[in-house]
């Protein structure tokens, strides 16, 4: 052979070898797996955002991410979130046995703009639809608005204790204590209003206003357990803390730039100018029941900024950030 | 010392087949390099094209070839081989008469100079910022050079734009004037006595100078590609590759000139700007380097290129005219900026050596992981993808930049006593240096601040 | 003596950029995260440590080296992720002084080596 074709066959030999190399992987890549990239919200979020899938049938997935850092989680299910690596490439293979709409979402921020970062599965196939009934909310069943500003009734001077209040609750007759520690009493009411409640009651009207206070730390405690705050900590530090700050005083590293992007739109509406909520201001919190507080989280804030996480967390998720941010004004342990 | 002396090493360097692999390999990687940009991943640090490009490519450039092989690169550069492959109709060799394609037109004498190089690398260095670190762009940057290398061959004749336009040319060019190697004829009488002058027209053994350089006339590494085909045309065996001190090239006063002594400012402010912006914490400054289009970014392109073109050039007037005048030298402020301008080409090659190993060996670990997976889509061709990003001799680092930017200084300013004692005599010449000298302790001081 | 440092990182720079401390000091440093996922590696040190924005973390070591170190994110954080840097000054940056000593000596020695060594300096070209 001459050794000018020899050396043409050898470049041509390697430039197709490249394209070959390349395109080769790109059909394999096409059977049954989905591709699925991630971007920061504005820079599309995920592609695709809509992924189908069949019921009992493995669901390939190959994650990586276009820029930064980001995880890929179900919402309202036990399928740990997966880190997503920029540049690089996790497999993750799921499987759903009930065909439905399922959301999936990032778990670590990335922007401002983090939690619009959303898609949904749609599984198909027989079996039972597993039809999330639309369970009503508290809120929308008791026709509470809860856009509307809710201050406290009253306020304590110092910071309500739990288990002093346990000790003045044991003054109140026996049916009247579990009148009050109820779920219901709980949920519906907000804790200046049940401040109110028990300084009206007799066998109570002796104790000083703080001490009063304390048994309304004591009812609202008693609607929690340690596990469940624990479990709203962790979720309040994840998804929470970016806005309304660690410390819940609304000084989140992004809550300067959600009240300007969104301050604008809330000249239409009541409440305060756009800035995530301040947990640790009793005159917000007092004035807030469990039912509010759980609509808040599972609705959003209707161009506020704040998100709406009723597809990604579960009640007792819910309940539990509940519990949690109640801390902010009751203290935990007893001095 | 002449290393073809040795005949395996002249027969090694006449056979084409060696360097023709190096081609084939090269232009596939740069090939690689280019596709990366355009499908594989959108971060930078796990795509072949910057990895390769901007760390690996880049540190064997700065730190090995261009210091020790002067235009080593040039001789297996991928960028113009399409283009000669047209105009010669063969990949291998010297072209049959009437094979090649190609105007073969002259190239002006008005741009025979290197300013479009300075303006090119220039160009560039404004946007560096997004060129290293975002893929498609720096493939963009990749695809125009052989698209334009491609185009101009077609027009004119031999390596345009090695020679007048590549970015990259115009700084080995000026650096490898103190390269320890060069290639010369044995015997210009030969030359003068050759007919037909084959290694500059080409004859069946080798084609002509690529470079448009008549190797009987080199005296300066600056133009030749070390492409080596001279070597193999020349019937009296006349070239040779020698080995040399270091910097002989800058004490050539025969062909300083401006276009090359602003190259020198041009690489030395880029040296210092780029230490700057990249290697500081001055986050301002960085973003505004790399919001191109942005207001900050015209602020900081603006002062950029008040800094190379303006400051430092006037800065150095000063120097060589402060020591002009008190060594009462007779030649023109214009003589003395150009000639002492050379004493800064170490200077400027020893502030990319060092600026580079810091970046270099902060994300060399992603060398390692671009080989296994180029594109970013999960591959792991040699098991490396996994690798965790770790910082190389981050102990060693400083205080490597302070060995070699001592040394750079030592040498420029012995390059500028040298240059002082061509045509002056006694104190004199300690008066014309010792302003230049200062000048460059002050860049040092500026390099060390920044980089240590 | 116990330095705490509040660190916000952001894409591409950490604020404050510049910390000082003295050799031996315990440093806690807090690393904020304000827009994305961010770390930082302290070169020479080589600990490191990861935050998400509303999770503040803490990286603490004995500063017992002295000199001046860069740390830098080790997370990829967007583009300029590679120069997003900033600097640890543990006592004097000695290096730096010796280093800009050293320049200035050696280019007064190297001067001086070259006028000694050459008696005539003549203007023979």
């Amino acid at each position: 052979m001459k050794p000018e074709t020899l050396a043409r066959l050898l470049i041509l030999f390697l430039i197709i070898g490249l394209g070959a190399a390349v395109a080769v992987d790109r059909l394999n890549a096409r059977q049954g797996i989905v591709e699925l990239h991630a971007r920061i919200a504005e820079d599309g979020g995920w592609t695709p955002d809509v992924i189908y899938a069949a019921a009992g049938q493995p669901l390939h997935l190959r994650l990586t991410s276009d820029d930064v850092m980001h995880s890929f989680a179900i919402g309202q299910s036990d399928q740990p979130a997966v880190d997503i690596l920029p540049g690089q490439v996790t497999d993750l293979t799921l499987t759903f046995d009930q065909p439905g709409t399922y959301i999936f979402y990032c778990t670590r921020w990335c922007g401002v703009n983090h939690w619009r970062m959303r898609g949904t599965i749609e599984v198909s196939g027989d079996g039972t639809q597993a039809v999330a009934i639309a369970i009503r909310p508290l809120y929308v069943t008791l026709d509470l608005d809860i856009d509307a500003p809710h201050p406290a009734l009253a306020v304590p001077s110092g910071e309500p204790s739990a288990v002093r209040g346990a000790e003045f609750a044991a003054l109140l007759p026996g049916s009247q204590i579990l009148t009050y520690q109820s779920p219901d009493y709980y949920r519906f009411h907000f804790p200046s209003q049940a401040f109110l409640d028990l300084r009206a009651e007799p066998a109570l009207s002796h104790l000083t206003d703080a001490n009063v206070w304390d048994v309304v730390a004591f009812i609202w405690e008693s609607n929690t357990t340690p596990d469940g705050v624990a479990e709203g900590r962790r979720l309040y530090a994840q998804n929470c803390a970016a806005c309304h700050g660690e410390t819940g005083a609304g000084d989140g590293v992004f809550a300067a730039e959600v009240q300007s992007a969104f301050g604008q739109a809330m000249s239409t509406m009541q409440a305060a100018g756009g800035a995530p909520a301040n947990f640790t201001d009793p005159q917000t919190m007092l004035g807030a029941s469990p039912a509010l507080l759980q609509g808040k989280i599972l609705r959003g804030g209707m161009g506020t900024g704040m998100p709406n996480w009723g597809p990604v967390f579960d009640d007792q998720q819910i309940w539990d950030l509940v519990a949690y941010l109640y801390t902010f004004q009751f203290q935990k342990e007893p001095k | 010392m002449e290393l073809t002396r040795s005949p395996l090493l002249k027969a090694a360097l006449k056979f084409r087949w060696p360097q023709f692999i190096l081609f084939a390999l090269m232009l596939t990687g740069f090939l690689l390099a280019i596709l990366s940009g355009f499908i594989g991943t959108p971060v930078g640090s796990r795509n072949f094209g910057i990895v390769f490009t901007w760390i690996a490519w880049w540190a064997v450039l700065i730190l090995v070839a261009v210091p020790f092989l002067g235009r080593g690169w040039c001789a297996v550069c991928p960028i113009p081989l399409p283009g000669e492959w047209l105009q010669r109709g063969k990949l291998l060799g010297p072209g049959e008469t009437g094979s090649g394609s190609g105007m073969n037109r002259r190239w002006p004498n008005k741009l025979r100079n290197i300013w479009l190089q300075n303006v090119t690398f220039t160009l560039a260095a404004l946007f560096s910022s997004v060129i290293l670190t975002t893929p498609v762009v720096s493939s963009v940057v990749l695809a125009a050079m052989l698209f334009l290398a491609l185009g101009l061959a077609l027009v004119f004749e031999r390596r345009t734009f090695c020679r007048y336009l590549c970015p990259v040319s115009g700084f080995i060019g000026l650096y490898a004037q103190t390269a320890p190697i060069e290639l010369r004829v044995k015997d210009k009488s030969v030359c003068a006595a050759c007919v037909g002058k084959p290694c500059y027209n080409g004859n069946a053994s080798g084609y002509g100078c690529p470079w448009d350089v008549f190797p009987g006339g080199l005296a300066k590494n600056t133009s030749c590609g070390l492409c080596l085909e001279c070597l193999r045309a020349c019937p009296y065996d006349n070239i040779a590759i020698n080995t040399r001190p270091f910097g002989a090239d800058l004490h050539k006063p025969a062909g300083r000139r401006m276009d090359e002594a602003f190259k020198a400012f041009i690489m030395l402010g880029a040296a210092l700007v780029y230490a700057a912006v990249l290697l500081g914490q001055w986050g301002g400054l960085k973003a505004a380097a790399y919001a191109v289009g942005t207001l900050p970014w015209l602020g900081y392109a603006a002062a950029f290129l008040i800094f190379i073109f303006g400051l430092l050039p006037a800065l150095f007037l000063l120097a060589v005219s402060a020591g002009r005048f008190l060594s009462r030298n007779p030649a023109t402020p214009r003589q003395v900026f150009v000639s002492f301008s050379y004493s800064l080409v170490p200077l400027g090659l020893t502030a990319w050596v060092a600026f580079s190993l810091s970046f270099v060996l902060t994300n060399a670990s992603y060398i390692l992981v671009a080989l296994s997976d180029p594109f970013g889509w999960g591959w792991d061709l040699f098991g490396t993808a996994g690798q965790a990003w770790i910082p190389y001799l981050t102990n060693v680092l400083p205080f490597l930049q302070v060995g070699i930017l001592v040394a750079g200084l030592v040498w420029s300013v012995r390059t500028a006593l040298k240059i002082a004692a061509e045509s002056l005599a006694g104190r004199k010449v300690l008066f014309q240096s010792a302003p230049v000298a200062l000048f460059s302790l002050a860049v040092t001081a500026g390099l060390l601040f920044l980089l240590v | 003596m116990e330095r705490v440092f509040r660190i916000e990182a952001s894409q591409y720079a950490y604020n404050p950029g510049v910390i000082r401390v003295n050799p031996g000091d315990t440093v806690t440093i807090e690393l904020v995260s304000t827009d994305v996922v961010h770390g930082l590696y302290v070169d020479g040190y080589g600990v490191s440590v990861q935050a998400d924005p509303g999770q503040t973390t803490r990286l603490a070591f004995v500063a017992e080296r002295p000199g001046s170190f860069r740390f830098r994110c080790n997370v990829t954080c967007g583009a300029m992720h590679p120069f997003m840097i900033g600097k640890l000054h543990v006592g004097q940056n000695s290096l730096l002084w010796r280093g800009i000593g050293l320049a200035l000596l050696a280019a007064i020695a190297s001067t001086a080596y070259f006028v000694l060594r050459r008696p005539s300096l003549n203007t023979d070209h």
